[in-house]
């Protein structure tokens, strides 16, 4: 297998140090802070607000995600990446928990440098946890990117993302650690995180290339989804007179 | 709606009552007197002008970005400085997201009026061709956190982001002198904002049944205030600024008292700031030094004991208290270049501060793993068991999931102690996220102890 020479020495399937923590603010519901390498995104949910907005099915819970640059004015790539996060979030959450009611995930871009909309998502749902809003299982977002060989690299940085042909945002369910038999959470006969939530695509890519970036995405995430639990779990709930 | 009447939060009448009756007694129920600041915790960002500040409870981010523009017309030889104020609904559930409400526009303001017009940052300096082209500054403030008295964090963040700042140098080319070339960081090093003095905003809260009045309010106790003075004042002992609109009217002689506090909170703020941006400008200057590392060098020392190997090796030494994570980082994404360390050189050069520390090596070091082949590794090399047990007599629990195959490392390494720096540089809220990490990458570690490194599973990289 050729080496690819990435700027920073990474292998190809080495991700970029990670780091979360959870409850840094006071105020939020819950927060977290997710950062992968020098990409560091804040998130901050408000847990079940009375109503819906208007073109929401008021029988459900809705997700409203408000997405805020580290600059600039809002544009249309923050409501694409509000979009994506809204839809992702919603087929985590139980939405029939709380119907009618609204939960608001805003996200902060601290810095950007590559592999932002994974941070984000990964960032969201910690905070999620950190809120306690009922989830079924968590996400992991990873970042897949073709090179001109057909040569897969994960968790780019700017300066890869941008040589790069094309990339692809993979998020998966995370793997499942359960009492239950194994039969019973299978869908279809294969184990829930096989499955794919959301993935959105950049450039061209063939078939083939794109079958690879999933296989490489998928076993990133197993990895992912251990560090998720694992950080998720240490943290004690420190301060449990919040002003709400 | 009904929804958002709902949602708003209100005070109940026990807890202002309470607060009020503390207050009597010159009591304030976070346990401060009533003139007492709270603390005031400023880090640093990744890039030149982003800053990061903590008031108690409230948590203000500022950047600082900069744009060549064209000049307004009536001022065609000076720069422009402008404020942009985003309450982030994260910061509080009543803060709507869109256009800024009135207390936003307030508060840029109140910061507007403390640095403009008192003409703190020199705009003259920022004219690169009179009447064309000059550079507009421009200040973001995000709140993150709504502790109370953002003015005065959100002021702080705004100084800080400021100092920090470093604008791109530009020199004038061409024919007749009106090509303008912007130059990239790595070419020529980026300039400071020249800011003639530090405009300070402190905030006082009256309350009326008590006729009291304290300083640094918190969330709570503006709730139940009755009317809020802001004054802008610098250690000279100038008055930039006073706001107070509307509100429960005040005698001046309380107004007298309150400049004079907020002169003297004003200069142990100063102090503090210039303390941190002192601290950040340091350790730029180390990583600087470590970004011409291909270049020829001259022996620099800096008061943390540094050392400069021309050519190829650069070597640094660094205690570890001038050692942050925000450093590493730097270091580690910077060392671009193919690095040898001899370990003669680094025994030689081995002058311990606190802790001897062998840094940028090391991160190339780690950098370098499982990097192309062509990177010529150290002859020297170390197995994974001997480096465990020298974790493990650190006092390392956690066990060591990593494995290296080829291992890289000098004799320094066993010399340094990283993880008993973990728990010094480390945040309290950031999570250890398990095993630690290898000998090599054990310095990025000790500096970044919640940071991990992922790794898929070596079987699938042998396979590949």
């Amino acid at each position: 297998m050729m080496e690819i020479d990435r700027a920073d020495g990474r292998t190809p399937n080495q991700l970029r140090p990670l780091a979360c923590s959870r409850n840094i603010l006071h105020r939020a519901h819950g927060s977290a802070s997710w950062s992968q390498g020098d990409t560091k995104v804040l998130a901050a949910v408000y847990g079940p607000k009375a109503g819906t907005k208007k073109n929401e099915n008021p029988e459900k819970a809705c997700i409203e995600v408000i997405w805020k640059p580290k600059t600039g004015q809002i544009g249309k790539l923050e409501k694409e990446y509000e979009m994506i996060l809204k839809r992702t979030l919603q087929s985590i959450c139980i939405l029939t928990i709380n119907p009618n009611t609204t939960t608001s995930v805003i996200v902060q871009v601290v810095h950007d440098d590559g592999a932002l909309l994974t941070c984000a998502i990964n960032a969201a749902c910690a905070a999620l946890v950190d809120a306690g809003i009922p989830i079924k299982h968590l996400a992991v977002a990873i970042c897949c990117c073709l090179a001109e060989d057909g040569y897969v690299i994960l968790d780019p940085t700017k300066l890869e993302e941008q040589k790069m042909k094309g990339f692809a945002f993979l998020v998966f369910p995370n793997s499942i650690h359960s009492v239950l038999p194994e039969g019973s959470l299978l869908v279809e006969g294969e184990p829930v995180e096989h499955g794919i939530i959301t993935s959105v695509t950049h450039g061209l890519m063939s078939v083939e290339e794109y079958l690879k970036c999933l296989e490489r995405g998928h076993a990133a995430s197993a990895k992912l989804s251990d560090f998720l639990r694992r950080s998720l779990k240490l943290q004690l709930p420190s301060d449990s007179s919040k002003a709400k | 709606m009904d929804a958002r009447l709902t949602n708003a939060w209100r005070m109940t009448v026990n807890e202002k009552k309470f607060i009020e009756t503390a207050l009597a007694s010159d009591l304030r129920i976070d346990g401060r007197n009533p003139l007492e600041y709270r603390k005031i915790t400023i880090k640093f960002g990744r890039e030149d002008g982003s800053s990061e500040v903590q008031l108690g409870q409230t948590h203000v981010m500022g950047f600082v970005t900069s744009q060549l523009v064209q000049p307004y017309r009536d001022r065609p030889n000076e720069g422009s400085l402008s404020i942009f104020t985003e309450f982030s609904p994260m910061a509080d559930p009543s803060f709507e997201p869109g256009r800024p409400g009135e207390s936003a526009v307030e508060l840029g303001r109140i910061i507007d009026r403390g640095l403009r017009e008192s003409r703190a940052v020199d705009t003259e300096s920022l004219c690169v061709l009179a009447g064309k082209l000059v550079w507009a500054i421009r200040i973001d403030l995000h709140i993150l956190d709504n502790g109370g008295n953002l003015v005065d964090a959100a002021n702080i963040a705004a100084l800080v982001a400021l100092l920090t700042f470093r604008r791109p140098e530009c020199t004038l080319g061409g024919e007749d002198g009106q090509q303008v070339m912007v130059h990239p960081p790595e070419v020529k090093e980026p300039l400071p904002l020249i800011v003639h003095h530090l405009p300070i905003a402190v905030t006082f809260a009256f309350f009326n049944s008590e006729h009291t009045m304290v300083v640094d309010p918190t969330h709570n106790e503006e709730a139940v205030m009755g009317g809020r003075m802001t004054v802008t004042a610098n250690t000279n002992g100038d008055i930039c600024a006073i706001q107070k609109a509307g509100g429960e009217g005040v005698t001046q002689s309380d107004i007298m008292r309150c400049l004079r506090l907020a002169s003297r909170n004003a200069e142990s703020i100063t102090k503090k700031i210039n303390d941190a941006v002192e601290t950040y400008n340091t350790e730029r200057a180390l990583r600087k030094i470590k970004r011409h590392s291909a270049s020829v060098a001259v022996d620099v020392s800096i008061s943390g004991g540094d050392v400069r190997e021309p050519e190829n090796k650069f070597f640094v030494h660094k205690g570890i208290s001038e050692l942050s994570r925000d450093q590493m980082e730097r270091l580690n994404l910077v060392s671009e270049e193919k690095c040898t360390s001899q370990s003669s050189d680094i025994n030689g050069g081995l002058s311990s501060s606190e802790q001897g520390r062998t840094s940028c090596q090391e991160g190339n070091a780690t950098n370098f793993l499982g990097g192309p082949s062509s990177w010529d590794p150290y002859s020297k090399g170390v197995d994974s068991d001997s480096l465990k047990v020298s974790l493990a007599s650190l006092g390392i629990s956690a066990p060591d999931k990593h494995k290296r195959g080829e291992q890289k490392s000098t004799q320094a390494m066993e010399d340094k102690v990283p993880e008993d720096a973990k728990p010094a540089t480390s945040a309290t809220d950031t999570s250890r996220t398990g095993p630690q990490m290898s000998g090599e990458k054990t310095l990025k570690d000790a500096v970044k102890p919640k940071d991990k490194r992922r790794k898929r599973a070596s079987s699938s990289m042998n396979a590949s």
